[in-house]
């Protein structure tokens, strides 16, 4: 249950008892089960925000000013302008942790703003020496020495500006997949953090934000790093990883499921029916074993390594929490979640016509929609009948409009839509007649 | 006791932040201090980089040397650069070597392509800092040397053990740093 509903329900349980409908033992009880619910104030939220957005821009200008480039400075002057905005960052830091280690938006902010003075100052120091354009180097040697922060303050923000800058460094190599791969160790070591914010829910807004951006990151380096020794294996890797964050946004952590995992449910499924609604056009399974990008390496090759392991871990991955939702019957959420292993048997007989992946997907799509739909109206919830409804049509129009089938099979897929369609209301008008 | 034991590794990260900047610098002196000099003929370019400020990127004329028989080079692998003198008294690049030279002055490079019989270079001396408004006239000033055909910037490195630092770069005979002023005044 949602820490909001249990609010609600404690608000309640006054009025509940004085009607008599629980008695002072039950509501004690019921306290007792769902625990106490913790809050910060909005003060407090404000500080954080305001904290680390000031401690952000702040950081960003000095950056911008040291950019400026200023030819009078020696080298001497120059060296100890790179070290002082990073002392001052430290020292801050320092304070915050000897003197307010209970606050959250201090070491918030001072973790920010330290984050950015050790890019400020490696970055002024390659501008003096003029160090070549290795960006690689100079954002991986940054990351590294930021990374800590996140685990010693108990900070956020210095976790997201790491996961944006080992994405950027995967991208500098996203032609040495071997390199690339390194993204995914790297990331790993965020993890610890993820499950810290996780317990504290919190900072709800906080944690948002860094699921969303962690799953951008993801996502990008997903691109870089992944699909590249095995030809057209990207229909089976995306579908996999935004499956894992659509279970994880629905996993249940000490028998609630936090809002921060909200980005997660919202973003994996979107990401989900996107993908499966690309799968049921001709052109992807027919380019697919097409040779692009110059993909021209041996799958056996050494190189391959790393590519092939994290993308059968996070395939398995995406097969096991599918296989847990599927055998506690949460329905609904397994079918989102079965884009995964449907691309595997589409991939696996796209030889045999690129008719059958397209025919998988479109019936697919369909029961998801009007599964949905039918959820819907059982529990009448109108948000969730109408993305079903939108969610068939996009389907419906696309189908219309796709010039690559001919009329006979637009005809069939028509008619067979249309059956659906009267199937569905038929069911559902005797089941509101039934109610009746 | 938990508090300190943070503050203590706290500590450590901070010295780790500050050392790795402090060993840039103290790298870098070392190699302008005691490296050996190079002039190196060159063609400044303007691009721009967000993080380091504005440099102009140098484009070094003969980063190239003849592919070595019997030599398997690949792309990024790094190389040592072998260097000659010519008779202007500019630095010249003669050939590659996949293990570290024991005499003759070097330089520490990656293999960027190999064309032909050519292996082209990535050197460690593709940019140089100017200050934001100093670079597109830096260029400016090259381009109309260049048009008169007299293709004669260059710029000053300092080398140590393979490690390159750039001292100078030259425009006509000058500093760029020195031509800028002079631009700016006229």
């Amino acid at each position: 249950m949602s820490k909001m509903a249990i609010r609600w329900l404690y608000r309640e349980l006054p009025e509940l008892i004085t009607k008599g409908i629980l008695t002072q033992e039950t509501a004690e009880r019921l306290r007792h089960y769902y625990g106490e619910v913790k809050s910060v104030g909005k003060r407090v939220a404000m500080l954080i925000i305001l904290g680390t957005t000031g401690a952000l821009l702040i950081g960003l200008g000095i950056i911008l000013l040291l950019a400026h480039n200023w030819e009078e400075f020696s080298r001497f002057t120059r060296a100890v302008l790179s070290l002082l905005p990073l002392v001052i960052g430290q020292c801050l830091a320092l304070w915050v942790l000897w003197k307010r280690p209970g606050s959250g938006a201090f070491k918030e902010g001072a973790a920010t703003f330290l984050s950015l003075m050790v890019g400020a100052s490696i970055a002024l120091i390659s501008q003096t020496y003029n160090i070549p354009g290795d960006a690689g180097t100079f954002i991986l040697t940054w990351m590294l020495l930021i990374i800590p922060l996140t685990y010693l303050m108990q900070a956020s923000m210095p976790a997201a500006i790491y996961l944006i800058g080992i994405t950027a460094w995967s991208g500098t190599y996203w032609d040495n997949p071997l390199k690339a791969a390194l993204f995914w160790p790297l990331a790993a070591i965020t993890i610890p953090h993820f499950i810290w914010a996780l317990r504290r829910e919190i900072y709800v807004l906080r944690t948002s934000i860094l699921s969303l951006i962690m799953i951008v990151c993801v996502s990008i380096a997903t691109g870089f790093s992944l699909g590249k020794t095995w030809q057209g294996s990207w229909v089976i890797i995306f579908p996999s990883l935004y499956s894992i964050f659509y279970f994880l946004g629905w996993l249940k952590i000490g028998r609630i499921t936090t809002n921060w995992q909200r980005p997660l449910r919202i973003v994996g499924a979107i990401a989900l029916f996107t993908l499966a609604f690309q799968f049921t056009f001709r052109y992807v399974w027919q380019y697919l074993d097409k040779d692009y990008f110059g993909m021209d390496r041996n799958i056996s090759d050494i190189s391959a390594m790393p590519d092939h392991i994290i993308t059968t871990a996070i395939v398995a991955m995406a097969m096991l929490l599918f296989y847990d939702n599927v055998k506690r019957k949460n329905w609904m959420v397994s079918l989102f979640g079965a884009v995964p292993l449907l691309a595997i048997i589409a991939y696996s007989i796209r030889g045999e016509s690129t008719f059958l992946p397209l025919l998988l997907f479109n019936a697919y799509l369909f029961v998801l929609s009007v599964s949905r739909i039918i959820f819907g109206v059982r529990n009448n919830n109108l948000a969730i009948i109408n993305t079903g409804m939108l969610m068939l049509a996009v389907l419906i129009i696309a189908r219309f409009f796709d010039s690559d089938i001919n009329f006979i099979m637009k005809g069939l897929a028509f008619i067979i839509v249309g059956a659906g369609f009267l199937a569905t209301n038929l069911v559902l008008s005797r089941r509101m007649g039934g109610a009746k | 006791m938990k508090s300190r034991i943070i503050i203590g590794l706290f500590l450590c990260v901070a010295l780790a932040q500050v050392v790795t900047p402090l060993s840039m610098i103290a790298t870098r002196e070392s190699v302008i201090k005691n490296g050996a000099q190079f002039k190196f003929k060159t063609a400044p370019i303007d691009p721009y980089d967000a993080f380091r400020g504005r440099y102009v990127a140098l484009q070094i004329e003969g980063d190239y040397v003849p592919t070595v028989m019997g030599v398997k080079l690949t792309h990024g692998e790094s190389v040592y650069a072998l260097i000659d003198i010519d008779s202007e008294g500019f630095a010249k690049f003669t050939s590659v070597l996949t293990k570290r030279p024991r005499e003759k002055p070097y330089m520490q490079a990656k293999v960027r392509h190999i064309s032909g019989d050519k292996v082209y270079l990535d050197l460690p001396i593709d940019r140089y800092y100017m200050e934001e408004k100093s670079a597109p006239i830096a260029e400016r000033i090259y381009r109309r040397h260049t048009q008169r055909n007299r293709q004669d910037a260059y710029v000053v490195v300092r080398i140590k053990d393979g490690f390159a630092v750039i001292e100078n770069l030259f425009v006509g005979g000058q500093k760029i740093e020195d031509a800028v002023k002079k631009e700016r005044k006229s």
